[in-house]
């Protein structure tokens, strides 16, 4: 961790800070840009061109429209929460950016201050972003409730149900990195990938689960059941409107592109060039870094635009099940084989190109149990009623507890779950 | 503390930009009024009415809500254990899982008993 | 960037951190009890739903005995300590434990409520092949899903797991040396109980009401004793008691801090053993709990917290023994007389109990005043004594309530106790020698205990409380005799109460502690051997 870190002069800090928000809004409004020719591309179609370059205004004049609409104001909402609610979502979403590392130290054009290009460090930076991501859930579930309205207050629980669930695989996919980085510091994570190797590369489980569990985090496809259109139809923010609205959809977007700079930072080398580029001269040195990050960050929004463009969605007891069933458990005993292997790796125990074979041997073991046709046991054993048998009257699910009227005969039991 | 500083910096920021357009709003668009605009949108059927209370939510959400912080919690643990890990050795792995298998227990409980289960 | 050469940062490694030598062998017993709470959580989950009640009670009932065994090992095998205080064994596990004469005393005290508790959880003959406690917890009172559950015959036997836990913290709260650790026990401890108080099968809101009480005065209390703690670090920058201890001796200045602190401290814990003005809660609570958790909390609480207060206070707060002691004074003095007076109103024998259980309180508060030191009846052999006898008198006390019983349930109003002397000689000769024991009459262990904590105090030069004390005694005596009248003389109301044929598991409770009553009234040497020799607390 630098010693510039908090020990900056104060029109540094102010200048770095306006950078960082300029940097996310004009970002999400390409983002914006970007996901929309992507989709358009996928589905064979042409997406917005018209305004600007290539149709590079078109978020630009999306947002001035969205300003000028009528805010309307719900007869049920809380006055008080129903305003401030957006605000909660916004602010957290920008403040995770305070200890995204953008670059090395570089020296200020015009000027000879030497600055590193990242607003702050802490010697729990993760944490602090991780910290500070969850005050935004609050922003969705209170803008859920005070709506007063169905849908909203269904989806603002939904979305907060959803992104606790999987807060919890990525803050456990996140330890096997602080084990080989030893820090928790942003800037001593990519130090410590330059010393090493990229951490997606040896921790490849906890990329992968970090990676699931970041698309369910910001409530994208294939996982965006708190804004499923057939369902709730807009989620908690059905009952939002104009620029209010146009906060959550900020919030949104920055924190899509928050946890793929995060994962940048994480397992991808952060601000270093990659291999290949790394090699030339300067590459990792003055504002060129910059470029090699808001790449890699890219790359993760492609991969985000990409999912919503091929999969579809889940059902929420498919999605969580998946986070708590799956994701956790497995998160749980890969931080004990990296515990085990990194112990002896110290030790001098293991040489980790064994692991490499070890794990290679593995996924070959894998592949093949994938062409093991599977044998299904019907399931006969029924299900006892327990103690989390829901504390609240649920009407019985179609299908379950057939409700025959007089006389007519029960519908036959091939119908189920309709 | 200093760190700090700057966070704050960009929370003023930020937040004077959220309150600006939440204040602006009213002032930049239209005022149509409507009576079936300011109801609640329930796909232009007649809104059903309020539940007392806001609306009460399924306590499947609660527990949710409480493994989430049995959890976070293991993970507050297991932060500091993961930056000290170099200088721990064997003695805090073998803690570690130790405390890992514990909640690992309350894990198993759970899920045998249906608290995973949403249908 | 190099390749993948992991070596290459782990280089100049850091001298690694010493590991912490902790002696399993001594904390064997704690680590059995908690070792059989978690086995009882996978029971739980894995076992069929047939065999689950028979397997936790018998989980429950191994870990107990074997605890009791380890402890009795752990006892032999104390060191003595001559040092400033005379005692036996010590600190362990980093000091953060300490395993003295006192510590495994009240380990084994702990062990033998744990016992009978589980013996008295175990009973399922009373109402109808079903335990006393809820099918299943979740559902409303008197709604369907409860009636269906009752129906497919499910039993909520989490109990046992809970209680383990509970019973765990219970052991740890006594010997902790260190105010962190006491406040994660007080918490381990004290959460399995909220639960279970919720869990009674009949009466459900009434239980469920006293749940809630109990959970929210608790956690509150929680709070207090929380801050006090936060105080005392500022004060002593330790929450070591040995170096608190330290800084109050040598008088580092703050003094206001550590007043502060060790009022909100002395307040948590007065909670907890249910002291006046802290006691309101007692009543509600021990009323709507399932009868069998009345009685595991009745006895386990108040002998887990007794013991850690005399730690806190004797260990930590010795040099400051003239800022508590007034405060203490004062609230057994009005825990003593409230306690007396208020059970005189009362007309449910659970609720009578109750407030009997906080004139207890006020009596041991009086041995708590007493001796520290010296070849007499110290303060902590008299309270130790004490807590046994009233433990095991409580504990048979409300396993008899649970077996007069009518159609709802067990029938608690003391109008319908009378004549229950006709109706089963024997179970009301058992309550009368319990309530015997409660007023203090000679030849029941109720009356040593009393006379040794008013010897502790007497020595103590605390006279005034002594007198006070024996008002107290004898106005509590005046009720007591009340009740043995009503049971024996008083014509039955209408049928008369009903006694309900109970599993060997409640006889066999009640016959034990009918028998430790007695013994420790009649030879009550080989007990004051035992915690006389157990010595001070040891830091």
């Amino acid at each position: 961790m630098s010693e510039l870190f908090g020990n900056e002069a104060w029109w540094v800090i102010i200048l770095k800070a306006l950078l960082v928000f300029v940097v996310l809004v004009v970002f999400t409004l390409f983002n914006i840009w970007f996901e929309r020719r992507v989709v358009a591309r996928m589905q064979h179609r042409v997406g917005p061109n018209v305004w600007g370059p290539f149709g590079l205004l078109q978020s630009l004049a999306d947002g001035v429209k969205l300003a000028l609409k009528e805010e309307i104001f719900p007869k049920h909402a809380h006055k008080v929460v129903y305003f401030i609610a957006p605000v909660i979502a916004t602010i957290p979403a920008f403040l995770a950016w305070a200890v995204i590392p953008f670059g090395p130290e570089v020296t200020i054009p015009f000027t000879d201050t030497v600055t590193p290009l990242q607003l702050t460090d802490m010697p729990v930076a993760v944490l602090y972003i991780l910290a500070v991501t969850s005050i935004g859930v609050y922003g969705i579930v209170l803008g859920g409730w005070a709506s007063g309205s169905t849908y909203s207050l269904l989806g603002g629980v939904r979305s907060s149900a959803q992104m606790i669930s999987y807060e919890v695989a990525m803050g456990l996919s996140l330890v096997a990195v602080f084990i080989y980085a030893g820090s928790m510091s942003t800037s001593e994570i990519v130090a410590a990938q330059a010393e090493d190797t990229w951490f997606a590369l040896p921790l490849l489980p906890s990329f992968i689960i970090y990676m699931i569990a970041m698309v369910g985090e910001t409530n994208r496809a294939p996982f965006d059941l708190p804004e499923a259109e057939g369902e709730l139809v807009g989620g908690f923010h059905t009952e939002y409107s104009s620029l209010k609205f146009a906060l959550f959809f900020l919030a949104e977007y920055i924190n899509m592109v928050t946890v793929s700079a995060l994962a940048t930072t994480m397992f991808l080398g952060g601000w270093r060039a990659p291999w290949g580029i790394s090699q030339i001269d300067g590459a990792n040195e003055g504002y060129w870094p910059v470029l090699w990050f808001l790449g890699k960050t890219l790359l993760f929004v492609f991969l985000f635009i990409w999912l919503r463009g091929s999969l579809p969605r889940l059902r929420y007891d498919q999605f969580m099940k998946f986070g708590w069933k799956v994701l956790i458990p497995a998160s749980l005993a890969w931080i004990v084989v990296v515990c085990v292997m990194r112990r002896l790796i110290i030790d001098d125990d293991l040489d980790p190109t064994k692991i490499l074979v070890v794990a290679g041997v593995l996924v070959v073991a894998l592949l093949v149990v994938q062409f093991i046709p599977e044998r299904r046991t019907p399931a006969v054993e029924a299900p006892e009623p327990d103690a989390f048998a829901g504390g609240f009257p649920v009407p019985p699910m179609p299908g379950k507890q057939p409700v025959a009227p007089s006389g007519a005969p029960v519908a036959p039991s091939g119908e189920k779950e309709a | 503390m200093t760190e700090y500083t700057p966070v704050l910096v960009l929370a003023a920021i930020s937040g004077a930009f959220a309150v600006f357009s939440v204040l602006i709003a009213p002032l930049t668009g239209p005022k149509r009024y409507n009576r079936a605009k300011v109801d609640s949108y329930e796909c232009g059927i007649e809104p059903t009415p309020q539940a007392a209370g806001g609306g009460r939510v399924p306590v499947k959400y609660f527990i949710t809500a409480m493994l989430f912080i049995v959890f976070d919690v293991e993970i507050i643990f297991l932060y500091p254990f993961a930056v000290e890990f170099d200088l721990l050795g064997w003695f805090g792995i073998v803690e570690m899982l130790l405390f890992i298998a514990t909640v690992f227990v309350a894990y198993v409980y759970v899920w045998r008993r249906g608290g995973l289960e949403w249908d | 960037m190099s390749a993948v050469s992991v070596q290459a940062i782990v280089g100049a490694a850091p001298s690694p951190i010493e590991a912490p030598d902790v002696d399993y062998a001594t904390i064997s017993p704690l680590l059995i009890i908690l070792g059989a709470a978690v086995l009882g959580v996978l029971v739980e989950a894995f076992v069929p739903r047939a065999y689950r009640f028979v397997t936790q009670i018998a989980v429950a009932v191994v870990g107990v005995v074997a605890a009791f065994v380890a402890t009795v090992v752990v006892g032999a095998g104390l060191d003595t300590v001559d040092g400033e205080v005379t005692g036996r064994g010590g600190p362990t596990a980093m000091g953060s434990l300490s395993v003295d004469g006192p510590a495994v005393v009240t380990w084994a005290m702990l062990l033998f409520f744990g016992l009978l508790g589980v013996l008295l959880f175990a009973e399922r003959r009373l109402d109808g092949g079903l335990s006393a406690f809820t099918s299943q917890a979740s559902t409303p009172p008197g709604s369907a899903d409860e009636r269906h559950a009752t129906r497919l015959r499910i039993e909520h036997s989490e109990v046992f797991p809970l209680a383990m836990f509970a019973l765990g913290g219970m052991m740890f709260f006594a010997s902790a040396n260190d105010l962190l650790g006491m406040f994660v026990a007080l918490e381990v401890l004290s959460l399995p109980l909220y639960l279970m108080c919720g869990l009674a099968r009949r009466r459900r809101l009434l239980s469920q009401e006293a749940a809630m009480k109990y959970f929210l005065l608790g956690a509150f209390s929680s709070a207090f004793f929380l801050y006090g703690i936060a105080m005392v670090y500022g004060y002593a920058g330790s929450f070591g008691l040995a170096e608190i201890s330290t800084a109050v001796s040598s008088q580092i200045g703050g003094q206001n801090l550590l007043l502060a602190g060790m009022a909100l401290i002395l307040v948590g814990l007065l909670f907890k053993v249910a002291a006046v003005p802290f006691h309101a809660w007692t009543p509600d609570v021990y009323q709507g709990a399932p009868t069998p958790v009345t009685a595991f909390m009745a006895a386990g609480t108040k002998a887990a917290a007794f013991v850690a207060m005399l730690r806190i206070f004797f260990v930590a707060f010795g040099g400051a023994r003239w800022d508590w002691a007034p405060a203490v004074w004062a609230i057994a003095i009005i825990t003593m007389l409230f306690g007396a007076i208020a059970s005189i109103a009362q007309t449910d024998v659970k609720r009578m109990l109750a407030y009997s259980s906080i004139a207890h309180a006020g009596f041991l508060l009086v041995g708590m005043a007493g001796l520290t030191s010296g070849d007499g009846v110290t303060s902590v052999s008299a309270v130790l004594f004490y807590l046994v006898a009233y433990g095991a008198a409580a504990i048979g006390a409300f396993a008899v309530v649970t077996l007069v019983r009518d159609a709802g349930g067990e029938t608690t109003h003391l109008g319908r106790w009378a004549g229950l002397g006709k109706e089963s000689p024997v179970l009301a000769v058992a309550f009368t020698i319990f309530l015997l024991s409660f007023a203090g009459i000679p030849l029941t262990g109720g009356f040593i205990s009393k006379w040794s904590v008013f010897a502790a105090a007497w020595d103590g030069g605390a006279w005034p409380l002594v007198v006070v004390g024996v008002v107290a005694s004898a106005l509590a005596l005046f009720f007591y005799i009340r009740v043995v009248v009503l049971l024996f003389f008083a014509p039955p109301q209408g049928d008369g109460p009903t006694v309900a044929v109970p599993s060997p598991l409640t006889w066999s409770v009640v016959a034990i502690t009918v028998a430790v009553t007695i013994v420790l009234g009649v030879l009550p040497g080989p007990l004051l051997d035992l915690v006389q020799q157990a010595g001070a607390f040891v830091r």
